[in-house]
């Protein structure tokens, strides 16, 4: 059910619908202007490979990241042979004896 | 016979010719089409810089999104799709300015405009533009969408992207705000 409210917006609807609008449609230069603005916005864009040097930074960025990431995490290696080779036997002994195979 | 309509391209050879890179064919269809974006841009603007701001946004986005315009609908159906979708931008983008717009500004003005006897159908559309301004920018799209441009739920839910029953939901709930605002402004 329509209130007292709903009828006086339906009023004002079909005031502001009725009344129209003041709208500038002799403006002849709106078509010009707006293609000067195209031809403008046309000339000013870059292409993407041109704007990729900005992203040189970032670049920069994650490669020392995974550098210190590398550097940080991963055990360093010996330089002395019989040494690594004993080191990597040590855990497969300690295995058997734990296992008892 | 052929008459001068019959001579002139359709929409689609322009789009076509336009996204070619004609600019004259651009033209063209600026031309045939700019009435029906002023009228829907000039229901969400303030003044007529804001509704030739809003109005060449439109046709800016259009040009750049003339290659994604398919044959499946008019021309000029796709248009006010990009129009509703610009406005629904443009209204959002200056929320932040009338978050708080208290109820009494532009009431003397209003005052005094009733006091100068103005007519009543124009005193009626500036009291309704008072209140759209203190809708949220959802609000106050599908209200005008709805009940001044007359469109169906179905084609605002078609220009908008939103589902029918969203646009209902929202056509309510804008219809109830704008309800609110009016009781405030006639307790003053």
């Amino acid at each position: 059910m329509k209130d007292k409210m709903d009828e006086r917006l339906d009023q004002l609807f079909a005031a502001a619908r009725n009344e129209g609008l003041a709208i500038p449609l002799a403006d002849d230069f709106f078509e010009t202007r707006l293609l000067a603005r195209i031809k403008e916005q046309r000339e000013s864009a870059q292409p993407w490979y041109a704007a990729a040097w900005r992203l040189l930074p970032a670049f920069a960025a994650v490669a020392a990241m995974v550098t210190v990431c590398t550097l940080s995490f991963n055990p360093s290696r010996s330089s002395d042979m019989f040494a690594a080779i004993t080191g990597g036997q040590d855990e497969v002994v300690g295995m058997s004896i734990l296992t008892g195979e | 016979m052929a008459s001068a309509a019959d001579n002139e391209p359709s929409d689609e050879s322009l789009v076509s010719a336009a996204c070619a890179g004609d600019d004259e064919a651009f033209t063209q269809l600026v031309a045939r089409h700019k009435g029906r974006v002023f009228r829907l841009a000039a229901r969400f603007s303030r003044n007529s810089l804001e509704l030739d701001d809003i109005s060449q946004d439109v046709f800016i986005k259009a040009y750049e999104k003339l290659s994604t315009f398919r044959n499946d609908a008019p021309f000029e159906h796709w248009l006010v799709r990009v129009a509703v979708r610009v406005c629904h931008d443009a209204l959002r983008s200056r929320k932040h300015e009338k978050n708080h717009l208290p109820l009494d500004e532009h009431g003397p003005e209003l005052r005094d405009r009733g006091e100068e006897a103005r007519s009543e159908a124009r005193e009626a559309r500036e009291i309704l533009a008072f209140a759209l301004e203190r809708l949220k920018p959802d609000e106050r799209l599908v209200i005008t969408l709805l009940e001044l441009e007359q469109l169906t739920v179905r084609e605002t839910a078609a220009v908008t992207g939103w589902s029918e029953a969203n646009v209902k939901v929202r056509g309510f709930r804008a219809r109830q705000a704008l309800k609110r605002v009016l009781e405030k402004y006639d307790e003053r």
